[in-house]
């Protein structure tokens, strides 16, 4: 082994060199002098490690993933309630729409694409101001601000809780199934959703995004 | 939560696919901490390394996401997302780490330094040196050492979150330990004399 292997092939961190490589560096007294450096560095990085090992993303990284993840799904909590007054609209929608595109597809050929899951966009913290929080009402959902309706069975919205809006990308149906006036012709389309996530991470409201994108 | 503890990435992304919330959980609960850390350590911004762990998991929720097993693990996987994400931030300015000229790209050279240029030196004070000259890498030498170093990936999977062959990370590790080594020597101070550290398993 020559010196320029010897430095080519020098194993992964946290690895014993070869015993061709450390025969080489009995061998060679310029790669063992270099060596000695090149393991204190090793060591030392090895340190950065060992002091950044607990060093991790704050939870409510976690809680907005999980708010896409459900919101992905189209709300398709299984929870026991699952079956309430809401599903019957869901069931109606979902005809109407099939109902409009069949109607579509009769009247112009027209072949709406198949909608998929919903496109995620990702989420964004959005510290609500405190003196929206203060100002709320009878109404729950105007502490989070304009256009919010409380998803159907979810726990009542505190005026004195902290919530993360994170704006999500779900189908169109998933927003009439939550109670949001949205045309049933965009039942299958994906439309942009604010959610307001409890500090648990569960979805408490949503609201319609406005073709600007912005309230 | 426990019965996915013991389950692989793949097992875990495939159950994910399938609406399973709990798998989700695991994954990212089992990725997350060194997606976060590379992207502190390559950007420097808490809230920009925020935002790229979630957007690096969105992209796994997304159909289309591209990771194909064949080509590499999960994780590697994961950092070559987190790194492309990086590199946007690195390139919008969103960084308290610049994105340094990319003219050093000479071939390997011999290590210069020949004296420890950590001897001597208190943990804390390793550790801080250590972290600035790191931080003072070019972009490609610094992502290497992040990935291998700080990480502890093996070079395949750092050779695929790279989107490079194994043999170009090795020879930019080496490259980078003798740009970590100049620098440290020239910060070194005339002061010290106790040897303070003891190389760990990286040894003959």
């Amino acid at each position: 082994m020559n010196c320029q292997e010897f430095w080519d092939h020098l194993p992964g961190p946290g690895h014993e060199i070869t015993p061709s490589q450390s025969a080489h560096l009995t061998e060679c007294a310029t790669c063992a002098a270099q060596w000695t450096p090149h393991r204190a560095l090793a060591a030392g990085l090895h340190s950065i490690a060992e002091e950044w090992r607990q060093t991790e993303a704050p939870p409510r990284v976690e809680a907005g993933l999980m708010a896409s993840f459900r919101a992905q799904a189209g709300y398709q909590v299984q929870r026991s309630f699952a079956r309430s007054w809401w599903t019957p609209v869901v069931a109606w929608a979902s005809a109407a729409a099939a109902t409009i595109a069949l109607a579509v597809v009769l009247v112009r050929g027209y072949q709406p694409a198949p909608a998929g899951p919903g496109r995620v966009a990702a989420p964004h913290r959005t510290v609500l101001p405190v003196a929206e929080m203060a100002s709320a009402e009878d109404d729950d959902t105007s502490a989070l601000g304009e256009g919010f309706v409380r998803l159907p069975n979810a726990p009542r919205i505190e005026s004195n809780e902290d919530y993360n809006v994170v704006r999500v990308e779900v189908p169109g149906s998933a927003m009439i199934a939550a109670g949001i006036s949205l045309g049933e012709d965009r039942a299958a389309e994906t439309v942009l959703a604010d959610v307001a996530l409890a500090a648990d991470g569960t979805p408490r409201a949503v609201r319609l995004v406005p073709e600007g994108g912005t309230y | 939560m426990h019965q996915y503890s013991s389950q692989s990435d793949d097992e875990l992304l495939l159950r994910l696919r399938n609406g399973d919330d709990q798998a989700f959980t695991a994954l990212y609960r089992r990725r997350q901490a060194a997606i976060y850390r590379f992207a502190l350590h390559m950007g420097g911004s808490t809230a920009a390394a925020e935002d790229i762990v979630q957007e690096v998991f969105l992209a796994l929720l997304r159909e289309q996401c591209g990771f194909d097993p064949e080509r590499g693990t999960l994780s590697g996987y994961l950092f070559g997302i987190a790194r492309k994400l990086v590199l946007r931030n690195l390139e919008r300015g969103r960084s308290s780490v610049s994105l340094e000229s990319e003219t050093d790209e000479a071939g390997p050279r011999e290590l210069a330094v020949v004296d420890d240029p950590l001897a001597g030196l208190t943990r804390h004070e390793t550790i801080e040196a250590l972290r600035r000259a790191v931080q003072a890498l070019p972009r490609r030498y610094r992502e290497v050492v992040v990935l291998c170093d700080l990480e502890e990936l093996d070079y395949a999977d750092a050779a695929v979150a790279l989107g490079c062959p194994i043999g170009t990370v090795r020879s930019r590790m080496h490259r980078a330990r003798a740009l970590l080594l100049e620098k440290l020597h020239q910060d070194r101070k005339p002061k010290l004399a106790v040897d303070a550290w003891k190389p760990m398993r990286y040894a003959i």
